[in-house]
């Protein structure tokens, strides 16, 4: 296989100081879950940290002690699932900040805390609706005085009083955020002092300045990727980082064929419904196979000529959002399906 | 599994692979596995080119005279019976309460009909669990089936529970043995429009492996 998903750690960087300037005085934390959105954990982080980014969100335990050990030990690293007892363990040793949605995993991180006999940064999290992780409203003084009482035995640090939105709406998410408010009070009424509150994601962060609060979580943006039936990257400010390429390794009379098909991550749904870049401007994605695909052939097509699958738009491809719309999905989705057997290659100034 | 499907497809007399079946990590079991598989039990690699010149989709093999990747991996459509090689679980990491009318997940694609319980489940679309999967398939938690109910996020989904004890920890079937009743990528391909292929690989690629015998 020849394709590679080259990455532009300079439109990284440049998306990065888009996003802390839209922001401020916010401040970001770029979220790097699942291998930075498929672009590569290590090259992403290193980049951002010298780029001044001190807050990574990085969703599970393991992603987290990842970031650390890039990282080293000045950055902030926010984590949010915590699936076992050894998750939490590993997550005090490498000083994660920790999101606890659940009052059960509150006293198991306790316990861990009592046995390092460390004091743990925690970030308390109330559901606003979306009714994935996050305590219930009609559970939520409980758990704040609980908190508190964890704080003042000093097992605990409560740093930062967080939330998911659902984005279904304004007027939703403006009941969401009323819902926030109302937690952040109970919060500061059982004793609690949070220093960083932070709602929203890419989406809201540029849109809903009133939910921006202390700190955004910014990752498809920060990657370039728009949202699906949103406005488009230009319009943001942003330029997407990563570029999927395929060489042509065969050319037939109305098709070439480019060795990369469905078990790499283009999704079959595509053929015949997207269109790629070419040497000659676009063309159609006629056929996705299992590990090769056929576009529509251009004249003086030769084998070794490049076919840019999804980028920024300079050989006329789409870019990842363009296609996801076609087949009813998200940028990130599109970014996420590229097999991690796909070589990336890392360009910087 | 993968041994069993290949003693079988031996025992009908076939004595060699598509080579293809090696491709993407074979398909996402593990090409050191399988390659391992395939000699002991004696099978011999084959490839086969198919032509610039069609607009069809290059078709998975389907020769009778060799061991195909469905009939190997045991993918739906498979001309006889085999079972998955592989088996997809995820852990409960919360449970919770869900009145009438809230919704669930980015853009309440779901909205509860009547009082009921969710799970919070690991594995999203970061590991192969599509999002078309939302609102679409079932899971199973100590053999029972529930909906996996909204939209499937990057790494969690929400699965509506109703009355059943189901604690955090729990373990949770995505993809099983058809048929044993288990949930399987029959039910995945409908609802996502993907070959069984493609959903397989990308599952093994992503999510974590482990061997079983």
């Amino acid at each position: 296989m020849t394709a590679r998903l080259h990455v532009d750690l300079d439109a990284l960087v440049a998306n990065i100081a888009h996003v802390r300037a839209t922001v401020s005085p916010a401040e970001l934390m770029l979220v790097v879950k699942d291998d930075a959105y498929g672009h590569g954990l290590e090259p992403v982080v290193l980049a951002a940290a010298a780029a001044g980014v001190s807050w990574f969100g990085a969703f599970d335990v393991r992603t987290g002690c990842a970031v650390r050990d890039a990282v080293g030990d000045d950055a902030r690293i926010f984590a949010w699932i915590a699936a076992s007892r050894g998750d939490l363990d590993a997550a005090v040793a490498a000083r994660i900040d920790l999101g606890i949605g659940d009052a059960e995993l509150l006293e198991e991180l306790a316990e861990a805390a009592r046995a390092a006999r460390a004091s743990v940064r925690v970030h308390l999290k109330i559901d606003t609706g979306l009714h994935r992780n996050g305590v219930r409203p009609e559970q939520w003084p409980a758990f704040v005085s609980r908190a508190a009482v964890l704080e003042a035995e000093g097992l605990i640090e409560v740093a930062g009083v967080w939330s998911h939105i659902a984005e279904a709406s304004d007027s939703e998410d403006d009941d969401a955020r009323a819902v926030y408010e109302w937690a952040l009070d109970q919060a500061t009424a059982a004793g609690l002092r949070p220093a960083t509150r932070h709602l929203a994601a890419s989406a809201a962060s540029f849109a809903r300045p009133e939910f921006r609060y202390d700190m955004v979580r910014v990752g498809a943006f920060c990657y370039g990727i728009r949202s699906a039936g949103g406005p488009s990257a230009d319009h943001l400010g942003l330029r997407p980082i990563g570029r999927l390429d395929a060489d042509v390794v065969e050319v037939g009379e109305e098709f070439v064929r480019i060795d990369l098909g469905a078990l790499d991550g283009l999704p079959s749904s595509l053929q015949r419904r997207a269109t790629v870049g070419t040497p000659a401007g676009t063309r159609s994605l006629v056929a996705v196979g299992a590990t090769d695909s056929l576009v529509a052939a251009w004249p003086d097509a030769v084998v070794g000529d490049v076919v840019t699958v999804y980028g920024p738009g300079a050989a006329g491809e789409s870019t990842a959002t363009d296609l996801a719309e076609i087949i009813g999905t998200i940028g990130e989705e599109i970014a996420l399906r590229v097999s991690p057997l796909v070589e990336r290659r890392y360009t910087r100034r | 599994m993968l041994t069993a499907n290949a003693r079988t497809a031996w025992d009908r007399g076939i004595r060699a692979y598509d080579a293809s079946i090696l491709d993407a990590d074979a398909w996402g079991h593990g090409v050191e596995l399988v390659r391992d598989v395939l000699a002991t039990i004696g099978l011999e690699a084959r490839t086969h080119h198919v032509g610039v010149t069609s607009a069809d989709s290059v078709p998975v093999a389907s020769r009778t005279d060799m061991l195909s990747a469905i009939a190997l991996f045991g993918l739906p459509g498979a001309e006889h019976p085999a079972v998955p090689a592989l088996r997809l679980t995820g852990t409960v990491l919360s449970v919770k309460d869900l009145r009438e009318g809230e919704g669930v997940s980015y853009g309440y694609a779901y909205r509860a009909s009547a009082d009921t319980r969710v799970a919070l489940v690991t594995g999203g679309y970061a590991q192969g669990i599509v999002r078309a999967l939302g609102g679409a398939v079932d899971v199973a938690v100590a053999g029972e089936r529930h909906p996996v109910v909204g939209r499937v996020a990057m790494d969690v989904c929400v699965v509506d529970i109703t009355d059943a004890a189901v604690r955090r920890g729990d373990e949770v079937l995505f993809l099983g043995d058809p048929a044993e009743g288990e949930p399987s990528l029959v039910e995945w391909v409908r609802a996502a429009g993907l070959t069984a292929g493609e959903l397989v690989t990308m599952v093994g690629l992503r999510a974590g492996r482990e061997e079983t015998s």
